[in-house]
C-alpha cells in the first residue's frame, strides 16, 4: 500500500472509509442510546410516586415517551446494526477493500446525523412532538405538536436507510472475495442482508405514509381525515407495513451476531447453518405478513385479522428453529463464558420470555384484552428493546479487540452484564399483570393500587440502566487505556479475525481466496484458516 | 493498486476512495430543506423560509454535481451501479406500491368511485392517452440510444437520447397543462379522496419523470465530454433502466387513476 492513511479531523469529516464511518455510526448511536436511557430514567422516576408530579408534567411525559421510542428504535438499534456492524464487518467478512459505493456510505451516515438533529429539535423546540413514535392521525394532524419534525426526521432517516440498503445489498452481491460462496457467509452477513431487504421494501412505504401526513396537515388533502372521506386506519396500515418488519431489521442481524459469538465461544460449527440462513430469509418474507396484528382492535376486515394472526404465529417457527439451533450448537461445545458469550446467552433468555408473550399478543382473542396495555410494553422490552440492546453490547465486546485494537476489561464487563441482566429480568415483569388488568400504556399516572408493582419496576429499571452505563464506561475506558489486542484473541476461524487488529486501511493486502466457511472448528488450531 | 487486484472472475476492480467533501455537503443541503419548510410553515417566517429553501437547493445541487463530477473524473468503470439501480428500483416499486395500496384502500371502502362531487370530465382520459403515447415511445427511443452506444455510434446515441428527452419533456408539459386545466375546473386536492390521490400519485410519478430527465441531461453532458462510450456505458444503462421503470409505473397510473374511475363513472 503506497498511500498514507489520512489523519486529522478532516479524515473523519470527509472520510469514505467503511471502518471510520462504522466507528462514527457506533459513537452517534451510543449517544442516542444514552438519550433514550435518560428519558427512561425520567419516566420511571415519575412513577416512583404514582399520585402526583415528581419531575415532569403529563405533556412533557408524552414527549418523553415519544422521543424515548424514536431514539431507541430509529436512532440506536437500527443504526448500530445496519450502520456500525454492517459497515465495519461486512467488507471484512466477505473479503473486500470497502463497500460498493464509499461516498454513498458517507452520505448515509450524514443523513442519519441530520435526522438526529431534527429529533433533538423535536425534544426541545416549541411544538414538541408528543404523538408517540407512531405519529397516528388524527392527533398528529389536528393536535398541537409539530408533526413536521416527525415527518422530516423519517424522510432523512429513510433516505439514509435506503441508500445504505442499496449500498450493502450491492456490496454483498458483487464484492465477495473469490471462493466466498453464499454458503460460506457469516450468519451476521446473512442477517444484515435480510435486514437490508426489509429496509429496502419497507422504508419507502413509511416515507409515503408520513408524506401523506404532511400533505393532510399543510395542503388540506384528506388521506387520513375521516370527516372528508379519508381514513386514519389507512395510516396505521401503511405505518405498520414498515414498522412491524422494522423489528426484524433489528432482530435478523442480532440473530446473526448471536450465532457468530456462540460458535466462537463454544468452539463448534453453528448447528444447522443452512437452516439458519433459510430461517433468516423466511423471516424476511413472512415479516411482511404480520402487520395487521397492530390493528386488531382498530377496525379491519375480519378475514385479514385471521390471516395475519396466522402470519404472526408462523413467524415463531423460523425463530424457534434459530433458538433450538443455538442450543444445539452449545450442546457438547467447549464453552468459554467470556463477556460477549454471557451477553449472547443473556439475550437468548430474555428473548425467549418475550417471544412467548409475543405469541400471546398475536392471538386475536387474547389481544383484544391486552392491546395497547402495559402487557405490550412488557412484551417488546423483553423481546426487542432490552434483550437486543444487550446483544448489541455483546457484539461490541466481541469485536472490540478488532475495531479498537485494545482489549476490554473482562471483569468489569462480566459485572456490568450480571447487573444489566438482573435488572432486565424483573424491570418489566410487573407490567404483565398490569396489562392483564387492562391498564393502558403511555399513562403518566396509574391507579394507586399498583404502587407496589410500579416500585419494583422503577427500582429494577434503575438497575438495568446502571448496568448499561457500566458497560458504556467499560467501552470508553478500554478504548483509551485497554491493553493492546492480538489479531485474533478468540482463535476464531472467521475471516475478519485473520487480519491485524485494528485492520489496515485497505483491510487485505491481497484479496484472499476463500476455501471454507467461517465456523470450521474441530480442526487443528495452527492451520491457517483461509489465507493462501 | 492494480498489482494486488489479481484474481478470478469474481474480482472487481475496486478502488478505495479516501476523502470526499461532497457527501457531507449534500447531506447539509438535504437537512436545510426541512428546516426551510418548518421556518415557513411551522414558525410562520415565510420570507426567511423561502431564502433558506433557495440556499438549500443551491447547496444540494453543488453537492450532487461535485459528487458526480468526482465520480466521472476517474477513467475506470466498475459497473456496480447496474446492480445498484435494480436494487434501488425495488425500493421505488415499494414506494408506488404503498401509494397504490392506499388508493385501492380508499377506492374499495368508498361506495361510489370517484365520489359524487367529482366534476364532469374528470379524469381527462383523452389527454392521458396522448401522454401515454409520449412516454411509451420515449422508452423505445431510449432503448435505441442504448443500442447505438453498445455499437459505439456516439452520434446515433446522442440523437436518440435527444428524442427521448424531448418526449419526456412533452409529457411533463402536458401534465402541467392537465393540472392547470383541472384546478381551474375546480378539481383540487381538497375536492375529495379521489382528488387527493389523483394529484399525489400523478405528482409522485411526474417528479420521477423529472429525475429521469435530469439524468438524461447529465448523460448528454457526459457524452459531449467523451466521458462515456463503448467501454463505459454504466451511466447510460442506469438511466435507461430507471426510465423504463418510470414508464411501467405510468401504465399503472394510467390504468388505476384514469381508466378504472372512468369505467366506474360510466356505469
Amino acid at each position: 500500500m503506497t498511500t498514507a492513511q489520512p489523519t486529522g479531523f478532516k479524515s473523519w469529516l470527509f472520510t469514505t472509509d467503511h471502518k471510520k464511518i462504522g466507528i462514527m455510526y457506533l459513537v452517534t448511536s451510543l449517544v442516542f442510546f444514552v438519550v433514550g436511557l435518560l428519558l427512561a430514567f425520567v419516566m420511571r422516576t415519575e412513577q416512583l410516586d404514582i399520585t402526583k408530579k415528581v419531575i415532569i408534567d403529563a405533556d412533557l411525559y408524552s414527549t418523553a415517551f415519544t422521543i424515548h421510542g424514536a431514539a431507541m428504535v430509529l436512532f440506536w438499534m437500527i443504526p448500530v446494526l445496519t450502520g456500525f456492524f454492517a459497515n465495519y464487518m461486512i467488507p471484512l467478512m466477505i473479503g473486500a477493500h470497502d463497500v460498493a459505493f464509499p461516498r454513498l456510505n458517507a452520505l448515509s451516515y450524514w443523513l442519519y446525523v441530520m435526522a438526529g438533529l431534527i429529533a433533538v429539535m423535536a425534544l426541545i423546540l416549541p411544538g414538541r412532538l408528543d404523538t408517540g413514535w407512531t405519529g397516528y392521525p388524527p392527533y398528529s394532524i389536528v393536535g398541537p405538536s409539530n408533526t413536521a419534525f416527525y415527518v422530516f426526521a423519517v424522510h432523512l432517516l429513510g433516505a439514509s436507510s435506503i441508500a445504505g440498503a442499496v449500498n450493502f445489498i450491492t456490496t454483498i452481491i458483487t464484492l465477495r472475495a473469490p471462493g466466498m460462496k453464499w454458503g460460506r457467509l457469516n450468519l451476521t452477513v446473512w442477517g444484515l442482508f435480510g435486514g437490508f431487504i426489509i429496509q429496502l421494501v419497507g422504508v419507502p412505504v413509511l416515507a409515503a405514509a408520513v408524506t401523506l401526513l404532511l400533505f393532510d396537515k399543510y395542503l388540506g388533502t384528506s388521506f387520513y381525515d375521516g370527516t372528508k372521506g379519508g381514513s386514519p386506519i389507512l395510516y396505521e396500515h401503511l405505518f405498520w407495513f414498515y414498522a412491524h418488519p422494522a423489528v426484524y431489521v433489528v432482530a435478523l442481524p442480532v440473530f446473526g451476531i448471536v450465532s457468530d459469538i456462540i460458535s466462537t465461544f463454544a468452539r463448534k460449527k453453528v448447528y444447522g447453518y443452512t437452516s439458519m440462513a433459510i430461517a433468516i430469509m423466511i423471516i424476511t418474507v413472512v415479516g411482511f405478513e404480520t402487520w395487521v396484528h397492530h390493528l386488531y382492535v382498530a377496525g379491519t376486515l375480519n378475514w385479514t385479522r385471521v390471516v395475519f394472526m396466522w402470519g404472526t404465529i408462523a413467524i415463531g417457527v423460523p425463530t424457534g428453529i434459530k433458538t433450538f439451533n443455538w442450543l444445539a450448537t452449545l450442546h457438547k461445545g467447549s464453552i468459554e463464558l467470556t463477556t460477549p458469550m454471557l451477553h449472547a446467552l443473556g439475550f437468548i433468555s430474555l428473548f425467549t420470555i418475550g417471544g412467548v408473550t409475543g405469541i400471546a399478543n398475536g392471538l386475536l382473542g387474547l389481544d383484544i384484552q391486552i392491546h395497547d396495555t402495559q402487557w405490550v410494553v412488557a412484551h417488546f422490552h423483553y423481546v426487542l428493546a432490552i434483550s437486543m440492546s444487550m446483544l448489541c453490547m455483546g457484539g461490541i465486546y466481541y469485536w472490540f479487540p478488532k475495531f479498537t485494537g485494545k482489549m476490554y476489561n473482562e471483569k468489569l464487563g462480566k459485572i456490568a452484564f450480571w447487573i444489566t441482566l438482573i435488572g432486565a429480568m424483573i424491570a418489566f415483569l410487573p407490567q404483565h399483570t398490569l396489562g392483564l388488568d387492562g391498564i393502558p400504556r403511555r399513562y403518566w399516572k396509574l391507579p394507586a393500587k399498583y404502587a407496589p408493582e410500579m416500585r419494583i419496576a422503577v427500582i429494577f429499571s434503575y438497575i438495568t440502566i446502571a448496568g448499561f452505563l457500566m458497560t458504556l464506561y467499560n467501552f470508553v475506558h478500554s478504548a483509551i487505556k485497554g491493553e493492546k489486542a492480538p489479531a485474533n484473541p478468540w482463535n476464531s476461524k472467521s475471516l475478519e479475525w485473520q487480519i491485524p487488529s485494528p485492520p489496515p486501511f485497505y483491510n487485505f493486502e491481497k484479496i484472499p481466496t476463500i476455501t471454507e466457511g467461517p465456523y470450521e472448528y474441530g480442526k487443528p488450531a495452527e492451520e491457517p484458516a483461509k489465507s493462501h | 493498486m492494480e498489482d494486488v487486484m489479481h484474481g478470478g472472475n469474481h474480482e472487481v476492480h475496486h478502488h478505495v476512495v479516501e476523502l470526499s467533501v461532497w457527501p457531507l455537503i449534500t447531506a447539509i443541503g438535504a437537512f436545510m430543506i426541512p428546516i426551510s419548510f418548518m421556518t415557513a410553515f411551522s414558525w410562520g417566517l415565510s420570507s426567511i423560509g423561502i431564502v433558506l429553501a433557495g440556499v438549500a437547493i443551491v447547496v444540494l445541487i453543488v453537492g450532487l454535481f461535485g459528487w458526480l463530477n468526482e465520480v466521472h473524473a476517474k477513467k475506470e468503470d466498475a459497473g456496480l451501479s447496474k446492480i445498484a439501480i435494480i436494487v434501488f428500483i425495488v425500493s421505488e416499486v415499494a414506494l408506488f406500491g404503498g401509494l397504490f395500496g392506499g388508493y385501492l384502500y380508499a377506492m374499495l371502502f368508498t361506495d361510489i368511485w370517484p365520489p359524487v362531487n367529482t366534476p364532469a370530465g374528470v379524469p381527462p382520459i383523452g389527454l392521458a392517452v396522448l401522454m401515454t403515447i409520449f412516454l411509451l415511445s420515449s422508452s423505445f427511443t431510449m432503448h435505441n440510444a442504448e443500442e447505438k452506444l453498445t455499437h459505439g455510434d456516439m452520434g446515433g446515441f446522442k440523437s436518440w437520447l435527444t428524442f427521448t428527452t424531448i418526449l419526456g419533456t412533452l409529457f411533463i408539459a402536458f401534465m402541467a397543462y392537465e393540472w392547470h386545466h383541472l384546478i381551474s375546473g375546480n378539481f383540487t386536492v381538497r375536492t375529495n379522496e379521489y382528488g387527493t390521490f389523483f394529484y399525489t400519485i400523478t405528482g409522485f410519478h411526474g417528479s420521477h419523470v423529472i429525475v429521469g430527465l435530469v439524468m438524461q441531461v447529465f448523460l448528454m453532458i457526459l457524452a459531449s465530454g467523451n466521458k462515456i462510450g463503448k467501454g463505459r456505458q454504466t451511466m447510460a444503462k442506469v438511466t435507461g433502466l430507471y426510465w423504463h421503470f418510470v414508464d411501467i409505473i405510468w401504465l399503472l397510473v394510467m390504468s388505476l387513476i384514469y381508466i378504472v374511475p372512468s369505467i366506474k363513472a360510466g356505469q
